[in-house]
């Protein structure tokens, strides 16, 4: 009680002295409030963040591993071949399997495969001759998966959910209406451009025709017409086909390919090339499906559970979302990386800066502690006198950095938050001018493609996913910040008030007292 | 029995200058001594070594029959022995009566009331309570020296050492502090040393204890 009574009085009547030492705590502790606080929110958007992440997942071939494999065992090109075609991409009804396990929260999948123009339709874009594909395609089974490049990709969705575009708002229907998913009838939605092209208009028909045998037409009615904001333009990337164009691609439902896909294997005629490798003329269908699981927790678990139910180690369970969502915490990680190493050069110049002031505030009051030691108080509890008026301004100081810091660290560390994201974003922007292509692609996610690689139509029509950075972040005070920098509060008092108590043990009261006199 | 016993005392300053030597006196309770002698004697050295601001070169001081040197020097000076310093030594941010009632605190002894006690004793060495609310530094050096009487008090020491207690004070108030200190031995009981210069103080105490420059010292028992 002694030493708290004596301390208080201290404070209060040496204001000017405490006041200083108040004010330097106070910076350290309003710096600190807000460096902690950023890397508080960086460390919660990561794991909590994470942990409410809606995934999208699919399941594709690790032909890296394959490859890799069939290298190491010294087999040629042939061999490598024949290793990764033993690993197909997995069937419709394989994966609808799948998706009746408890972590899945959603699946769907679409298809898509290239047809002609016909009739009269002409792709938009093109010079006026059908055919600007690759004649019969890349080759049968074992090239782009069978697919001709015709005029139009055409894609059947299982569920609307599939429809990324319309789901993310970069596609709308701007005439007429969605066709019914769950039909099989040769409804479609086309783009505004190829209406625009060709004079069409809702209620209209146009009909496609098999790449590889014109003679196989399909007649499709049109139900709605949908504007893209992508502009067909804005892509600078060389374009091999007109399906590549995003004004070419034409949306069905999933039932209606699989259809158009099993009334042309029905009519397939088929060949065997200089090569050896049989061709047909069917029309194939790219099968993409997706797992939607609705936290990490369940993404992992998936994925143990393929693995129990017998999924080969060859394929594996991937998704873009985490990998996005964790790049999107860049410029915040960086942030909070700054933020710490702030914190520690604010630490180490306040501690040094106390630790002087105390020495000097010491030296000052030596005449203090010799006529308390003179009066008979030991030199241990004058010295916990000191360390008591220290600590008391250091946690009042405290205090009052942790509101000021509270109030400053939402809008700077924003701030900062957005000066990162914008150096970020030109770099970016820089690379690709360095490409000569035009800055950003479709904003948004895009599905997974089985097989584990783009397919062209989505490499060269830009559509890579641009990273959105979290840009705001929620930077409050919690109880755990405010311990922290109590915690930094005391450690700062013992380091600085050391040297004084070292001071203080080492005075003597007689040499003090004659001194002074 | 005596309250204070030097044996042999000598004391020299940072192993050179011998100030001391050769020490033998006693001190008992109920009796004034005023030490007296010339600058440069050693009375204030003398005043540090009763006190256990300092230990001796040489010899022992025994307390109550134990030496000094060998019990809580911290606990002597804040429990039994009452020190009023030439420069008074107060805390020059406390007022009078926080001086005062520090010395209690540091004396661990339950003291009730000690703000009215404080207020009681600084108004015994004549100390109104206006002035004694006021911070030292705003107090005059005679009524700075009334507080550090009150402070050495304050915690009812059985010795009382003072170090040229009236150096600052007016004739009156000598008189008065003489009287309180003659009060404190012969009807309290305590122990007074008084270090002084003034021989209207030798002349009032029971004993003056004479300090030589290395020579033996000479006892004079004043008649009154």
């Amino acid at each position: 009680m002694f030493v708290i009574i004596n301390a208080l009085k201290s404070i209060t009547r040496c204001k000017g002295r405490n006041i200083l030492i108040g004010i330097i705590v106070l910076a350290i502790a309003a710096a600190s409030c807000v460096a902690l606080a950023i890397r508080n929110a960086a460390d919660e958007a990561e794991t909590a963040g994470l942990d409410l992440l809606t995934i999208t997942a699919s399941i594709t071939v690790d032909t890296q591993r394959l490859m890799e494999e069939a290298q190491s065992s010294g087999g040629d090109m042939r061999a490598m071949r024949e290793r990764i075609s033993q690993y197909q991409n997995l069937s419709l009804s394989e994966l609808l399997a799948y998706s009746e396990s408890d972590y899945v929260q959603n699946f769907y999948y679409s298809s898509t495969i290239s047809l002609n123009a016909s009739g009269g339709l002409e792709a938009y874009g093109s010079d006026g001759s059908s055919g600007s594909s690759f004649p019969g395609g890349m080759g049968g089974r074992g090239g782009f998966g069978g697919m001709a490049m015709g005029d139009f990709a055409v894609t059947g969705y299982s569920a609307e959910d599939a429809m990324i575009n319309f789901i993310n708002g970069t596609s709308k229907i701007t005439n007429g209406e969605m066709f019914d998913i769950a039909s099989a009838d040769m409804n479609c939605l086309i783009s505004y451009e190829l209406a625009l092209f060709n004079g069409l208009s809702v209620g209209d028909t146009i009909t496609l025709a098999n790449p590889n045998a014109e003679e196989e037409t399909y007649t499709f009615t049109i139900t709605g017409i949908y504007s893209h904001s992508s502009s067909s333009e804005s892509s600078n990337f060389p374009r091999f086909s007109t399906a590549m164009d995003p004004a070419n691609s034409i949306y069905i439902s999933y039932d209606a390919l699989q259809a158009i896909v099993e009334h042309s294997a029905s009519v397939a005629v088929t060949e065997t090339d200089v090569n050896g490798f049989e061709i047909s003329t069917a029309v194939t269908g790219q099968l993409s499906s997706t797992f939607v699981l609705s936290s990490h927790a369940d993404y992992e678990n998936f994925g143990e559970e393929l693995t129990a139910r017998g999924l080969s180690e060859y394929y594996m369970l991937s998704s873009s979302d985490i990998s996005n969502y964790e790049a999107s915490l860049v410029p915040l990680q960086n942030l909070s990386r700054f933020a710490m190493t702030l914190l520690f050069i604010v630490l180490a110049i306040g501690g040094v800066i106390l630790i002087v002031i105390n020495v000097f505030n010491i030296r000052e009051r030596k005449y203090e502690v010799g006529v308390l030691t003179a009066i008979g108080i030991k030199k241990g509890k004058v010295a916990m006198q000191f360390v008591t008026e220290l600590l008391c301004v250091t946690l009042i100081a405290i205090v009052i950095g942790a509101g000021v810091g509270a109030a400053v660290s939402v809008p700077v560390s924003n701030n900062l938050l957005s000066v990162q994201i914008e150096q970020m974003q030109s770099q970016a922007v820089n690379q690709e001018t360095n490409f000569g292509r035009v800055a950003g692609g479709m904003a948004g996610g895009r599905q997974n493609i089985q097989g584990g690689r783009n397919t062209m139509i989505d490499i060269f029509s830009g559509n890579r996913a641009d990273v959105n950075y979290l840009d705001q972040i929620n930077t409050t005070v919690n109880f755990s910040i405010l311990g922290q920098l109590i915690g930094i509060g005391i450690i700062l008092t013992i380091i600085s008030s050391l040297a004084a108590v070292v001071f203080v043990m080492r005075y003597e009261p007689l040499k003090i007292l004659t001194n002074r006199t | 029995m005596s309250i204070l016993k030097l044996e042999n005392i000598s004391y020299t300053y940072d192993g050179r200058a011998k100030v001391l030597a050769g020490l033998n006196y006693e001190f008992f309770k109920g009796k004034v001594y005023a030490i007296v002698g010339r600058s440069g004697a050693g009375k204030t050295t003398l005043l540090s070594l009763l006190s256990g601001l300092t230990s001796p070169t040489e010899g022992r001081i025994l307390f109550d029959n134990k030496d000094v040197r060998k019990i809580d020097r911290y606990q002597y000076r804040s429990r039994y022995v009452g020190v009023v310093f030439q420069q008074f030594n107060l805390l020059p941010h406390l007022n009078a009566v926080e001086n005062v009632e520090l010395s209690m605190r540091a004396s661990g002894k339950k003291i009730e009331n000690m703000r009215k006690r404080a207020t009681e004793l600084l108004d015994k060495v004549d100390l109104d309570e206006t002035l004694a609310k006021r911070r030292v530094l705003k107090l005059s050096g005679g009524e700075q020296q009334r507080v550090a009487i009150a402070r050495a008090l304050s915690f009812d020491p059985d010795i009382i050492l003072a170090d040229e207690p009236t150096g600052n004070l007016d004739l009156t108030t000598q008189e008065d502090v003489m009287d309180i200190f003659k009060r404190l031995a012969h009807e309290e009981n305590k122990c007074v040393i008084i270090v002084s210069h003034s021989p209207e103080v030798a002349a009032s105490v029971d004993e003056v204890y004479e300090l030589a420059s290395f020579r033996t010292t000479k006892k004079r028992r004043n008649e009154h």
